[in-house]
Parts: C-alpha cells; structure tokens; sequence
C-alpha cells in the first residue's frame, strides 16, 4: 500500500471538489472514494490501486443511505448497507430479487460494512488483474495484454468479452438492477444527474476504464421502478461453495404473466458476463408465449447464443442457460 | 494398563479452552515482543530462471526501511533447510537461481509492517525467464520410479488379472492442495547475546530447533523454539521452511527483534502442499466379490530437486485381503516448490483411487458395496502375513450402515430423487496407520498434591494439553485441575514430530511411564518405611487414587507418601522409546529427528486403524450443485482418551474429505507454473454452510498388541476414504463416475 | 489518533494506511483478533464497531475514529466471568487450534443479536463468513444455539 492523503467529505459537494481527480472511470484513478472500503482497501494492499488521495465518503451515511419505497418505486441512498437493504422487510416483498441479491453476496461482516454504490462498483475477481506480479493485465496495465485468455480461466466470462479482457463482473446487485431497470442518481461538480444502470458499465474495449463515471462523480442513489413484475422475481445464485463465494452463474428474473402466458420477462445474467447482463433477446423470445420448459430453453438459447469460451471456462453457456431455465421456472411459481 | 478402560473415555471440556474462547491464547505472531522491525517478503513472479538484476533503490528510499536482505548481501549466511526426504532441497537467497513460482528472494525490514510493504512492492526485479514446466503433461517434467524403499508387491497380479472373471481398469487424479490453517505462517526473532528465540508456528520444535542450528552453524543449545498454540498445521508446519533463518539473520543483522508474518498468497509458496496425482488401478475379483488381484500405480509432482513422494500403495495394498498384488510409485519433476506432508499425506489421494476402483467393481460385480468390502475384510496383513494388532472394519461398516439406513438404497444409479434434487448414498473405507515415536518429559508432583507436566509437545488443535493432562492426572490419581500442563517450548523435553497421528501415542506413553516411575519410587519407599501403613505390603500392588496411595484395603496422603522420598518436589525425568524401535532413535529426538515406528514396518503385527464413511449427496438436476445433508462415519481406534477432543478430530478429518471430494484444488496456470487461486476466495475450503449433519461413531475396540496404553491416532483417519464416498454417492446420485478431484458442476454438466 | 476500544478511549500514533487489525494487535496488543488472510475472506479478524460485526483487516484505523470498537478482550464480563458464548464455545469443543475461534465468536454474539440465529439453517449462514479449518462447524452451531437460549433470557 502506497502512502495516501486522508480526507473526509462532510457532503456530495466537497467530495466532488476533493474527488476531482477520481479518474473518468478509470480503475486507477489518483483520488479514490472510500466507502465500506472492502475492495478499495483490498486492492490497495494488494498493491494494484495505489491512489495518492482516499476521500473518506462515510460522513455522507447520514444523508444517503435512506430506503424509500413508493408507488413509483424504490430509492435506496447509495451509501445503504448491503446488510440493512437485504433486510427490509418492503423490499424483501416487493423486490425479492434485489434482496437476494444482496443477501447471497459476501458474508455478514462485509454486508454490514458494504455500500450499494460501492458494491455496484466493486472490481473483477480475476487473479491476473488482482495480482501486480502477473505482468499482462490490460484492466491494470493498458496494452499489457490477457494473460487470462491462456491461463486459468474457469470464472472467466463468456459474454460481453473481447481478446482484450475476460474478466468476470463479479456482482450480485447489479444482476439484479439491471433486470429491474434501475436508474442511478449521480452527484458531482458538474451537478446531479441520474442514467439508466444499464449504461453505467462500459462495454468491452477499454478495460481500465470501467465505468461512464465523471471525475469527482459518485453514486448517491439508485431507484428501481416500480413494475407488475418486481413481486414475482427472484435471484438465484449457483456456485461451489454453499455460501461466501462469488457466482459462477446467476439469474435474475422478473415476470409479469398473465396466466401462464408471459407479458412481459425481465432476465440479467451474472457470474457469465464482463458487465452487469441484461439478456434482452432472451426477454423477447418469451413475450407473449406460455412459460414452459421448452420456452424457457429457448430463451436460454437466446441469451448465451454469443458466448465466447476460452477452455477452462466452456461450459459456462449451458451452466448458463441451465440457471436461466431454472429460475424462470422457479419465478414462475411464486405469487405475483 | 490397556485393561483399565476407566482411564479413558469421559467427555473432558478443553482445560485450554477458557484461554481459546478469550482471545489470551498466545500463537506465535501473539506474543509481545519489545520494539520489533517488521518483515515482508519478497517473492518471485517466475518459476524458472534466475535473477539477472534488483533494483532497490526505490524500496531503501520508503521511510521506516531498514534493509533489505537477498542473495548479494546475505546468500552465504544460511544453508537451506534439510529436505524431509534427506535429498537436495529447494533454494531461496542462497542463489540467484529461481526454481519455483513464489521463491524467497528478498526480505524487507522496516520500522513498520506498513513501511516494509510499501517497500518490498517497490523492489524491481528483472529476471532472465526460462520456459518452466507446470506439471504432469507439461513438456520439459522428467519421471523416474521413486527411490526409497520397495513397492509392496505380492503373488502375480498381472496374471491373475489376465485371467479374472470381473475387473475394473480404470485412472484416477487427484489435484494440488494447499494446507491454509488460518493463522499464517508467521516467524519471530530475538537474539539474546548468542541465544536465539523464535517464536513460530511448528508442529516440530525440536526439529525446528536442530534445522535452524544447521543452517545458521550454530550451537542447538542456543536455541529456543516457542509455539505454545498452533493455529491449525495439518502437515504444513512439520518440516523447517526457509524463511525462519532468513529472519533470525535480519534480526541479527539489526540487532533487534524482527516479526513477520508472510501473506495469506506467500503461503502457498513458501512452505509445502500436497501435490497433484495420476493413479491407475486395476482389481479382479470372482463372481463371489473376492479379490484376486489389485494393481496400483502412482506417479506425483514433485520439485525438480527432490524425490519426496507420499508412496500411498503402502496402505492401499493392505487394506484387503488379496493374494497377488502389484504397486509402483513414480515421481514427476517440475518447477515447483517442494511438496510436503499434508493430513494424511498418503493415504488422502491414494485410498480415493482404491475406494473409487472398489465401488466400480461392485457395479461391475451387482453387488452391494458394503458387501464388497466385508467380503474382503481380513485379519492378516495381506502384504507382510502378519496379524492386525486390531482391526474392526467390519464393525465399523455395520454400525454406520444401521445409523445410516444403508439397507434403503437402491442400488441403481439415478434410483433416487427428491424434487429437482438427485439423490446419491455412497460409502468407503477409512484407515490410517497407527505409527508411534520416542518421546521424553518432565513430571514433577509436589506435596500439595499438584502435578507439573513438560514437554516441547504441539497443540495444534488436537486437544494435547487435555489428553496429557488427562493422562496424568488418573495415573497420579489427581484432578485434572491439579495438573499443570505446559508445552511448546524446546526448553522442554522433546516430543517427535505432530505428524502421522504418531503424537497422542507417543505422548501418553511416556507420560504414563513417568508416572508409573513416580508410582514405583512412592510404593518402594513406603513399603521399606516401618511406621508407613504398608509396611511389608507388595509394592506392585500399590496405586495412586484420589490424592491417596492406595492398596490392600489401607491407604495414605499423596503427600505423606511423597514426603518419604523427598522433603520438595518429585520430578522425573523419563523417555520412552517404543518397543520395536533401536535404543539409538531417543538419542536422535534430542538431535531433532524423530524416528517413527510405522503402522506398516512392525515384526511383530501390523497396526492401524479402520473406519467406514457413508454419505448423501444430493445434485440439483439442473445447475448441478452438489451438497451433502448428512454423513455418518464410524471409528475403531483403540481406547480413546477424550471422547470430546476425539469426536472434533473425527468430525474435522470427516469434513476435510468433504473438502478433498468437493472443493479444494489449486491452480497452476500451464504456461508460468504459477499458482493462481493463491488465496482464500478462490481455494475453495467448506463454509458452515456447506457442513451438514456428521454423525460420529466410536467404535469400542482394546488392542492390548499396538502400545501399552492400547491407543491408535486419529487425527488423520477421518479424512481417508471421505472423498471416494462422496465420488460413489455422486455416481450413484448421477449415473456419471468422476476420477478426477474435485469434482465440480462443470464435471457433471 | 484516538479509538474507542472496549469502552476506554486508546491514543496511538499510527501510519494513516494502518488497518485496524494491525493497531489493535501491533500497537495495543490487542491480539484476540486474528490476521488469516488480511484481505476479507476468512473473518478470524471480526470485531464490532458501533455493535455491528465487522472485518477489521478491511477497515482503515484513521476511519473509525468516534465509533465503539469492541473486541474479544471486552466480550467477558467485567468480573471476569465469561460470556454465554465463550462458555458455549468450551461446552461443545466449538473449535480445535483455536485461532478462528475469537472470530468466529463476535461474529455469533452479533449473529444472535441480529436474530439471524433462530434456526440451524440461519445460524450456518450467518456464520458462514468466518473460516474454521480444522471443521469445528456442527459444534459452533451448538454453541450458537446453546448461548442464544442464555443471551435472550439474560
């Protein structure tokens, strides 16, 4: 760990001002936002972040990490708790798929130090990006190369990748925002804005530049509409391990049905992709027919039918269409 | 003494567990050290090549560093530890050569832990790179027959294999693992004048003592090892790594105490693993089920310097009866650290192999596999002739299948199914050899009726403090609260090595013998006194019972009968070398080496214990998760002397072989011969979660022949077996036969 | 720099990048919290702060100025009389070398207090962030049942 100024930022407006070198969503950027500080502070003694200034965010609690839920929705403050969103009883019934999501993620002790918007922003998994002594690493080391591509890549993603990167978003929460439509409320110098979740992760390309964030930019809220298909979804998680482990795959659904037939389907993939994975074709395919075995392999076909596999990682696409069918079907079950 | 079963067997609550539940318990890295430098380690990001060029000048500019030792300031001021096998063992700054991913190449003094590490990621470092091999089909590996002693080999197996009526051919592997006990490997320094203390996690402390004393030339009697709390070993604190003398020099070299403790990743390349396997096994079997032949060969991955292999056929070639056998052991050269000891190191992949092979050749049989196995019981070690001090596996089979309710499976693959989850029940055969060691201690009883035990013995998470204490306080006839237990200390008398499941033999029969001397000087003194109450009653007769001397219906104060032979303190001094052993291997414990009498290579019987492992797996039918809601595994192992310890150790054993089946491999990328999941989100170990219902059965069993206390080892045994049960419940769960370890949802996708 | 640890307020001058593992163990030799992987994937360093189980290996000791830090030296009693917990870890050998235990024990005391410990099923998820290598789970999860009668009679 590098030596770094420590600051505290008494609200959104002096964070922005001390943040302003936060980089333009770039991974190393020289200032960085301190939160729970469960991957900042990891990847700092890890020697891969090496930031000259930490922003202490936490005075901000106060004032952002609210849980609102309305008839338009749920805002919850980016600084909320994994822990104490995961437990509220509104949005453990209205938007089960969001509480699982976090609920199934990491253990307690770093659900309770855990923000949202730092969960939303935490960094890939992959030992070639989090180890400085592995020297090709295009996320750390622009140009550097992959050494994934030839490596050990059993978590590495199938979808969304390019030969510049395969590392595997690691998140629960933003699978299961991103099948919820979330919007994220942003803060800055250059004043308040809000975006669709979905653009809040760049695609494939540039890996040391992960987000849309501008400098001195932090999450301070998100909201996630209110829908006829939040009561029926769910987020199931398959992995190694029973728990405290990252996924291998996972599904977020939301249905909307009427009857057996689906109005509407709403389906993000994680454990799979190099981003927060909205299965959009999928969601077509099944609009309007019944939910069944066959339509919901079908849809399955759809939403893995671009994967790239690089060895260790092929059999990811039927790992993944194998999640998919069965929490489409298990969503079906529930009680809208 | 075997007789007295009262001895044994009382559920003992830990008498070090008020100090564990309080955080008071010391391990190494705990104890206050006045003012130390801390170190961190500098370790390399190639596994072959040397080093061609460090550049510190940006670590010596970091505040607080102190310095920096590597091969150009410090190489020639140690030897390298010596290598558990007695052949070359790997380097670190002895020389610029590197010869494994994670080698030791610099260390970094500071004033802070923060400094040093800011510092030891600052050294640069340019190697000249070259092309390593990983492992086993890596190019560049060289193979060759293991060296040490002969293969167990009986009758022709290759004919009788020819000819069987029903065979199984079939190849196994298993991967690398790493120990990662929680606490890290941490090493502490102070010298004292020419005295040296470390205080460091060993499961060895007087072979950690000699080791270090060869590589720094120095006097052993200079030096002090200390590790009063072990913070989990599992073999991987049995050998001397090389990062002890590097600090003892640093220390030196500052004049100051220098702390370090390595990181979580360091760990998995500055001390030993278990090494990745391939095995082959081939068994042949009438219509009856009984074996004709059983042929295992082996081949495991070792460092390109030394021969070290685990030869696991030693076991599984005794294991049933059988009347031609045929085993090999090969090693495989690659660039990668030295393996090493790990929970049984032998047996753990080697009975996955057999166990497996057996349940295939039971659905090649149809016959049940329980059946299988209680057909070929025996009584008489197939490979030497001799009987089994003991062996109760068939009590074992039939006591865990009555808990089990074994006699519900349906024998069919796929049979059994509860939702969308597949059901699977499998069982296997657990044993591990009962190897024992000469040991030494230190008993003192002064006549306010306590008791002082020393020894340099490990408590690494067996319960050693109880069971001495234990063992002590009933032969003395004391409370366990009126003895004093102190270990971890090589100032102490010394104790063998905490591997093998030799420990808890060795030391209570040593323990028992001191206190029979004690007993022996108390009677001899008091039957020759004319005013004693026993004046002219047979010494032999005469036992210590609740603070009392005691026999033919009379009885006196522990302290009158002490005053007779002392106006103080008792102490004996007494060691024990086991029957079967030279008289020479007690002069080698004190030299460091610790010379066991193994299960396998006795003249007179063959000793080991036995234990059945049955197991439900279940397997989601679509994502293909396996979890394991229950397990029930019985034991017979002699006389156990603490019910509560015994049954952590079965459980512990139990739940790392549901850990071998389901969950721990390391990763070596194939192209640099690195470790890649080098931490402890990405080895997989089991979470509580993952830990279902285990049901431990003790199944009672008096072997008069194995030791005079008539104890067997059981930190080991728990785990042999565990991963070829979950393997046959997978199958039988599936239809889909796994060979290769772990296995995982991409395996039955 | 000033802590709040086990009520009294501790001074200490420390480097700004020091964890708060590091300065209770190396700098108030406060060494029941353990260091298994310094990265937030074992838990044998859980401590609360302002009552909440927390890793104090991923926690920066300059940022938790003003909260309530308590470690395993504050859980006894100030009699000295252990917790139900710790007593509850001795009755069901709930633990082998010990090292994870300190851990595994703040994290139960909190795993009851945030009622996540009313069925065997909750008690091993919620205990499923601290790591015990030698496999003492199935005796945890009756320690844990076994203090939860006693902490919420008490």
């Amino acid at each position: 760990m590098r030596p770094f100024a420590y600051e505290t930022a008494a609200d959104v407006a002096s964070a922005s001002r001390f943040g302003r070198e936060a980089g333009q969503g770039q991974t190393d950027a020289p200032t960085q936002f301190l939160a729970g500080g469960t991957t900042l502070i990891d990847l700092m003694k890890l020697d891969v972040l090496r930031p000259q200034r930490l922003v202490d965010i936490n005075p901000l609690v106060a004032r952002h990490s609210e849980i609102e839920v309305g008839p338009d929705g749920l805002r919850i403050g980016a600084l909320a708790k994994m822990s104490a969103v995961a437990a509220h009883p509104e949005v453990l019934a209205t938007y089960p798929a969001l509480a699982q999501s976090l609920q199934l993620a990491a253990s307690p002790q770093l659900r309770n130090m855990a923000t949202l918007g730092g969960n939303v922003l935490q960094r890939t998994r992959c030992t070639y990006y989090r180890d400085p002594s592995w020297t090709a690493c295009n996320k750390r080391q622009p140009g550097s190369g992959c050494a994934a591509l030839e490596g050990v890549n059993r978590n590495h993603a199938v979808l969304g990748v390019d030969e510049n990167c395969i590392a595997q978003y690691p998140g629960d929460l933003g699978v299961a925002l991103i099948a919820l439509g979330a919007e994220v409320e942003l803060g800055g110098a250059a004043g308040a804005r809000r975006i669709p979740f979905a653009e809040l992760h760049r695609p494939a390309g540039k890996p040391h530049v992960e987000t849309t964030l501008k400098s001195g930019e932090l999450i301070t809220a998100f909201r996630v509409p209110a829908g006829p298909w939040t009561r029926r979804s769910l987020y199931l998680k398959v992995r190694d391990r029973a728990s405290y482990e990252f996924a291998i795959a996972s599904a977020a659904v939301a249905l909307d049905m009427d009857g057996e037939v689906v109005r509407q389907a709403r389906i993000g993939l994680g454990g799979l992709a190099y981003r927060p994975w909205r299965a959009e074709a999928a969601e077509a395919s099944l609009k309007g027919k019944p939910l069944t075995e066959e339509t919901a392999e079908a849809a399955a076909r759809e939403a893995l039918s671009g994967a790239i596999t690089h060895g260790h990682n092929a059999y990811k696409p039927e790992l993944g269409r194998r999640t998919m069918v069965r929490a489409l079907l298990a969503a079906k079950t529930m009680e809208a | 003494m075997a007789d007295d079963a009262s001895w044994f067997g009382v559920p003992t609550p830990r008498i070090d567990g008020v100090a564990k539940v309080t955080g008071a318990a010391r391990y190494g890295s705990d104890e206050p050290i006045a003012h130390p430098a801390f170190a961190y380690l500098v370790t390399s990001s190639i596994s072959r090549g040397r080093i061609a060029d460090m550049k510190l000048e940006r670590a010596r500019e970091v505040p607080g560093v102190l310095d920096i030792l590597h091969h150009g300031n410090v190489g020639s001021q140690a030897k390298p530890p010596p290598s558990m096998t007695g052949d070359k063992a790997t380097n670190t700054l002895e020389t610029d050569r590197i010869e494994h991913d994670g080698q030791i190449i610099a260390v970094v003094v500071a004033e802070t832990f923060e400094a040093a590490r800011e510092a030891a990621h600052k050294v640069q470092v340019d190697y000249a790179v070259e092309l390593p091999s990983a492992s086993f089909d890596s190019s560049g590996v060289t193979a060759e027959p293991k060296k040490q002693k002969e293969n167990p080999k009986v009758g022709d197996a290759a004919s009788a294999l020819a000819g069987a009526e029903v065979k199984i051919d079939a190849h196994y592997s298993t991967p690398t693992q790493h120990h990662n006990p929680i606490e890290l490997f941490t090493t502490t320094c102070i010298w004292d004048g020419p005295k040296l203390t470390i205080y460091e996690p060993s499961q060895f402390m007087w072979g950690l003592k000699a080791a270090v004393a060869k590589q720094l030339d120095m006097d052993p009697a200079n030096i002090r090892t200390v590790s009063r709390f072990v913070g989990g070993a599992f073999g991987s604190r049995g050998g001397t790594t090389s990062r002890t003398a590097w600090i003892a020099i640093a220390a030196r070299r500052l004049g100051r105490p220098v702390k370090l403790v390595a990181t979580r990743s360091q760990g998995f390349t500055i001390a030993t693993y278990r090494a990745e396997t391939r095995q082959h096994v081939q068994l042949a079997a009438s219509r009856d089920g009984k074996l004709v032949a059983l042929s295992h060969e082996g081949w495991e991955v070792t460092s390109r310097p030394s021969g070290y292999n685990v030869g696991g056929v030693d076991t599984t070639a005794r294991m049933y009866a059988c009347p031609n056998i045929a085993t090999a052991v090969n090693v495989v050269h690659a660039d990668r650290n030295t393996p090493g000891f790990m929970r049984a190191p032998a047996e753990t992949p080697y009975m996955f192999a057999l166990e497996s092979g057996m349940d295939e050749l039971a659905y090649a049989l149809n016959m049940d596999p329980v059946a299988l196995r209680l057909v070929n019981d025996t009584q008489t070690d197939p490979v030497s002739g001799l009987p089994f001090s003991s062996r109760s596996l068939t009590a074992c089979y039939d006591q865990a299948a009555e808990r089990f309710g074994w006699s519900r499976r349906d024998h069919k693959p796929g049979s059994m199914r509860d939702g969308d989850w597949l059901i699977g029940w499998g069982c296997a055969t657990a044993c591990y050899p009962t190897n024992i060691a000469p040991c030494a201690i230190r008993l003192s009883v002064t006549p306010d009726g306590r008791a002082t035990v020393q020894m340099a013995a490990h408590e690494i998470g067996t319960g050693a403090y109880t069971t001495i204490g234990l063992t002590v306080a009933r032969a003395l006839g004391l409370k366990l609260n009126d003895v004093v237990v102190m270990l971890g200390d090589s100032d102490l008398p010394p104790v063998p090595v905490a591997g093998g499941s030799n420990n808890t033999a060795s030391t209570l029969n040593v323990a028992a013998k001191a206190c029979e001397q004690v007993r022996d000087r108390l009677a001899a003194a008091a039957v020759a006194d004319h005013e004693s109450v026993f004046t002219g009653a047979d010494p032999k007769g005469l036992r210590l019972s609740d603070g009392m001397l005691v026999g033919d219906n009379r009885h006196e104060p522990l302290a009158k009968a002490l005053g007779r032979v002392t106006g103080g303190a008792l102490e004996i001094h007494a060691e024990n070398v086991p029957e079967g052993l030279p008289p020479t291997a007690i002069g080698s414990l004190y030299k460091g080496t610790a010379t066991m009498l193994r299960g396998g290579s006795r003249k007179d019987v063959t000793t080991y214990a036995f234990g059945a492992h049955f197991v439900e797996v279940r397997v989601n039918s679509r994502t293909r998760e396996i979890r394991t809601p229950r397990v029930v595994s019985a034991f017979a192992a002699g006389n156990i002397v603490n019910p509560t310890t015994a049954h952590s150790q079965f459980m512990g054993g139990v739940i790392w072989g549901l850990s071998s089946a389901l969950h721990e491999a390391t990763e070596v990328d194939p192209k640099t011969a690195r470790y890649v999941n080098n931490n402890l989100a990405d080895y997989m170990v089991p979470v509580n979660a993952d830990v279902p219902e285990i049901d431990i059965i003790m199944v009672p069993e008096k072997d008069e022949r194995v030791n005079p206390l008539g104890v067997k080892g059981i930190g080991e045994i728990g785990i042999v077996g565990m991963n070829a049960a979950v393997a046959n419940a997978v199958f039988h769960a599936t239809g889909k036969r796994v060979r290769d370890l772990p296995i995982r949802i991409e395996k039955l996708i | 720099m000033v802590l709040n640890i086990n009520g009294r307020d501790q001074h200490l001058k420390v480097d700004v990048r020091t964890s708060l593992l590091d300065a209770l163990r190396e700098h108030l030799h406060l060494t029941g919290a353990k260091k298994g992987c310094d990265q937030g994937q074992c838990g044998a360093c859980t401590v609360h702060v302002d009552g909440k189980r927390e890793l104090s290996c991923l926690t920066l000791a300059v940022a938790v100025q003003g909260r309530k830090i308590n470690t395993i030296e504050g859980l006894a009693g100030a009699d000295g009389g252990l917790h139900p917990m710790q007593q509850a870890f001795i009755d069901h050998d709930g633990f082998q070398c010990g090292y994870c235990t300190p851990g595994q024990i703040m994290s139960a005391v909190a795993c009851v207090h945030e009622g996540n410990a009313r069925t065997d099923a909750d008690i091993r998820e919620y205990m499923s962030g601290n790591l015990c290598r030698c496999g003492a789970y199935p005796n945890i999860v009756a320690a844990i049942k076994q203090a939860r009668s006693s902490m919420e009679r008490g």
